[in-house]
């Protein structure tokens, strides 16, 4: 182990002109940062600006087809992952890597060259709860991971780096699906850890404030290259956003206030099950208007999926009622409420939103060929719907080779953009929209986020189900914080309060008490 | 692998377009006929002179060309049996049960209209033989709709059903013309009563008319699947059940659909085996053999990447495979099944030959003359 003993602000890993070539494309391009002991060096960029691709390097998933990685002050070449952990890097995915059927501590242990053949559970557990303890997690090492929250999985990951002996901490999109209570006790954990010299890499596609908050240094990475290093000291949102797009961001998007109209959705104690056959949502009863935004704020797992997919017509609802527009839609099924004016957007853009293996074509064919302007006597006109699919292309500027070109072809910021557009070309009369951002980088999100206002502007209701607090508080005229199935309130959107929202998502009666 | 200064390299390959993989898979053939080669030098045959034997008999011999014919419409409509759920990601392993359905069902048609009685029973055709065809189809269908209707809506596991329903449908077919069965016929002997000759199906110049039946089906799946709304809805399905019940496609109904078109139209395999092959107009007592051949309709429908234009030569060169193999063995004495071990080598070579969808082998110039070239998709 070359990292057994580090000074602080030793530099602890280099990367020298790291470049990494896919067919057609480079996706690292003589990438140069250096990671010092006891720090927190953030690297930044938008989806596809190489984040990944050099993640996999830093772990050894990937070998360079240039440049040199340096441990602790000596030339290291990865063969797998292996030799990565083994020289003190730990790596926490953001698709989290455990086994859900086994318990935190099993998890942690798994793998692990002390572990051996026969498990000395009790001292595994003795150590570990010393981490936990000096690191400040809580986290139940018994419990089984399915049961865990997602912040508390990424805690076992934590863990299971440092039981390691990781000295080096990369953290793929850390914050992303936590509540801000969360955020807060993850992000003092790590300052702690840099008291003991570890050095913590968080790579961060959106989330700027944190990166703020926190770091001390950023690397900003776009296509491909290096094109900002600097102190976090003097950054702003702002200047980063810019060094990440390569232009200008607006971030306040201005609230619209339209029209109050006919009210188009109304929901009365609307219950349905999990797919583990669990109550996940509990009699939510709200109705949107007419060029509204009703913001539901919660944190994954609280019922706001099976809340979109009961009203999308996708799951059984187990109790209440659902109109639109005065007709009861409870018992309809997908196609008829397609048909009466309700457009879904979903979370899975990849597994349900689109067909990967179809073309843009028939992609956009999905929400058209059950409407009689697209489709005679059973057959589809196809000629129609491709130059609908190419207004869409251009208007929602997806990159793409053409309308020919597959769907997995496209990146997940500009597959978004197609579902959205194909959607809203509908002209829906409500628009369920369930983390439409989630993964974008800062352009698509802004331009995701402007459509939706569009869409207000028309009159259009949209019931936006977000992780993002921020995305909420700045677009919605209602907004609901959701807690275990059940809506913890419904503020009117100027009234909503950074630090009451979020004490409401994370299940803070107190802060109910307060609207 | 290096050759000299060039290299032979793997590459991951993201499509594949019509013509790579037809021509894949006729490499594929002509692999296994290599391949099989070997076995008949070992048997102390010259392959060439076999192949020709076996190409010629079944494609240029007045003997051999009908028998390939009548092969290749009863495996063109097991393709499509296979086919159609396969499109929708469902999986048909039932068209043996299927097609023994279907012929019992257009018996059944006869001896209602009292075909048992003799076999110059003077029938009205025009009548008889519809109905015969109708009620295979239904027959076959109502099979598959079990299977389609427990998978659409309890989600039971559709390949276990067909398969079980197989072997109920092929002693159902054993009751029936057996020892005391309602369809035995009168001189024992385990096989069906005879098809009055009034009611043998009509020739077109020799063939039954089932050959139009099952080239016009072809047409009418690759139209149904390519430009029609029903089609759509079975594609989607079968690439993405989730995005298709997102985009407001039934599975229920889609699932139950499949199934009974595609067990209707084995169903009418049963009909053509049995009531329009001359020389055959009853059920056979063989008619295991013709049930297993029906599993073929799963490998054309494979190679053919379920297309169902494809199918034809697909289903064609099967055809002609197993009827000059089966008679080169005798006129060759080989002491093996030519037929069945001929296809055998055939559906693996098919099924490793698949590898080359996803990777194709490159010849490139030695590394040190290799540069990379930025398409520049992110310039």
């Amino acid at each position: 182990m070359l990292l057994e003993q580090v000074r602080h602000g030793e530099t602890v890993l280099e990367a020298r002109g790291i470049t990494k070539r896919f067919p057609g494309v480079v996706a690292n391009d003589g990438i140069h940062f250096e990671i010092r002991a006891g720090e927190i060096h953030a690297i930044l960029g938008e989806n596809g600006a190489g984040k990944t691709t050099l993640m996999n390097i830093l772990f050894g998933l990937y070998q360079p087809d240039e440049g040199e990685i340096w441990i602790g002050g000596q030339q290291v070449k990865f063969r797998s992952p292996l030799d990565a952990i083994d020289l003190g890097i730990g790596m926490v995915h953001q698709n989290r890597r455990l086994v859900s059927a086994h318990s935190a501590l099993e998890n942690i242990i798994l793998g692990h060259p002390k572990a051996g053949k026969i498990l000395d559970l009790k001292r595994a557990e003795a150590e570990i709860g010393e981490l936990c303890e000096r690191y400040g997690f809580s986290v139940d090492l018994k419990a089984k991971v399915w049961q865990l929250a997602e912040g508390e999985k990424q805690v076992v990951e934590i863990l299971k780096a440092l039981y390691r002996g990781a000295k080096i901490l990369i953290l793929d999109e850390p914050t992303s699906a936590l509540a801000p209570p969360e955020t807060k006790k993850l992000l003092s954990s790590i300052q702690a850890m840099t008291q003991d010299e570890l050095a913590i890499v968080p790579f961060i596609t959106h989330k700027l404030p944190i990166v703020l908050a926190v770091s001390d240094r950023v690397t900003v990475l776009r296509q491909g290259k290096v094109t900002a290093r600097l102190q976090t000291e003097g950054a702003t949102e702002q200047s980063l956003a810019k060094e990440m797009v390569g232009r200008e961001v607006i971030f306040r998007l201005e609230r619209v206030k339209a029209e109050k109209g006919q009210p188009i959705l109304q929901v009365e104690d609307l219950s349905a099950a999990s797919d583990k056959g669990y109550l996940a949502l509990k009699g939510v009863s709200f109705s949107i208007c007419e060029g509204e935004i009703f913001g539901i704020a919660g944190i994954s797992g609280n019922g706001q999926h099976e809340l979109a997919e009961v009203l999308a017509g996708l799951r059984k609802a187990e109790a209440g009622t659902v109109w639109l527009d005065g007709t009861d839609i409870t018992r309809a099924s997908a196609l008829e409420r397609w048909r009466r004016g309700m457009g879904y957007v979903p979370a899975e853009r990849v597994d349900v939103g689109s067909i990967g293996d179809f073309s843009l074509v028939e992609n956009v064919t999905m929400n058209y060929y059950f409407d009689e302007d697209y489709c005679r006597g059973g057959v589809v006109r196809y000629r129609g719907i491709r130059r609908l699919t190419k207004e869409i292309v251009s208007e929602y500027s997806v990159a793409t080779t053409g309308p020919d070109s597959k769907a997995k072809t496209l990146s997940g910021g500009n597959l978004q953009k197609l579902i959205l557009g194909r959607v809203l070309s509908r002209k829906p009369r409500l628009l369920i929209a369930n983390l439409p951002t989630q993964g974008l980088d800062v352009g698509a999100t802004e331009f995701v986020r402007n459509k939706l206002i569009e869409a207000k502007k028309q009159k259009a209701g949209i019931l936006l189900l977000s992780e993002d607090l921020d995305e909420i508080l700045s677009l919605s005229d209602w907004v609901a914080p959701i807690y275990e199935g059940e809506l913890m309130g419904i503020i009117p959107g100027e009234e909503a309060r950074r630090d009451i929202v979020g004490a409401l998502m994370a299940g803070s009666v107190t802060g109910g008490a307060a609207r | 692998m290096r050759l000299g200064r060039y290299e032979l390299k793997l590459e991951k390959r993201l499509t594949v377009s019509g013509w790579e993989a037809a021509s894949i898979s006729i490499l594929a053939i002509l692999f296994a006929l290599a391949l099989f080669s070997i076995i008949f030098v070992l048997a102390g045959i010259n392959p060439l002179l076999a192949y020709r034997e076996i190409l010629s008999y079944a494609f240029a011999n007045p003997f051999g060309l009908p028998p390939t014919i009548n092969r290749f419409i009863f495996l063109l409509l097991c393709s499509f049996a296979f086919i159609i759920p396969f499109r929708a990601g469902l999986w048909n392993i039932g068209m043996a049960g299927q097609f023994y359905v279907g012929a019992l069902a257009a018996f059944g048609v006869l001896y209602a209209f009292g075909g048992k009685v003799s076999r110059s029973a003077d029938l009205p055709a025009e009548i008889v033989i519809p109905l015969m065809l109708l009620g295979a189809a239904v027959g076959g269908g109502v099979l598959g709709g079990i299977a389609g209707f427990l998978r659409g809506k309890l989600n039971i596991n559709e390949i276990v059903v067909t398969m079980m329903l197989n072997f109920i449908a092929y002693w159902l077919v054993a009751l029936m013309i057996k020892e005391g069965g309602a369809f035995m016929n009168p001189g024992g002997r385990g096989e069906s009563f005879e098809l009055p000759a009034s009611v043998h199906a009509p020739l077109v110049s020799n063939v039954p008319f089932t050959l139009l039946l099952a080239l016009g089906f072809a047409i009418y799946l690759y139209f149904l699947f390519a430009r029609t709304k029903i089609g759509y809805q079975i594609r989607a399905h079968g690439l993405s059940p989730a995005a298709a019940q997102y985009a407001g496609v039934s599975t229920v109904k889609i699932s139950i659909l499949v199934f009974v078109v595609g067990g209707a139209l084995a169903g009418m395999a049963g009909y053509h085996y049995f009531a329009a092959v001359p020389g055959v107009y009853k059920i056979a007592r063989n008619y295991g053999y013709f049930g297993d051949l029906a599993f073929y309709g799963i490998i054309c429908g494979l190679i053919s990447l379920a297309n169902p234009l494809a199918a034809i030569p697909v289903a064609l060169l099967f055809a002609g495979l197993t009827v000059g193999g089966r008679f080169v063995q005798g006129q060759l004495s080989i002491g093996f099944g030519v037929d069945y071990a001929l296809l055998g080598v055939l559906m693996i070579t098919l099924v490793a030959f698949q590898f080359f969808y996803r990777y194709r082998l490159v010849l490139a110039k030695g590394p040190e003359l290799e540069e990379t070239v930025d398409v520049g998709v992110f310039r």
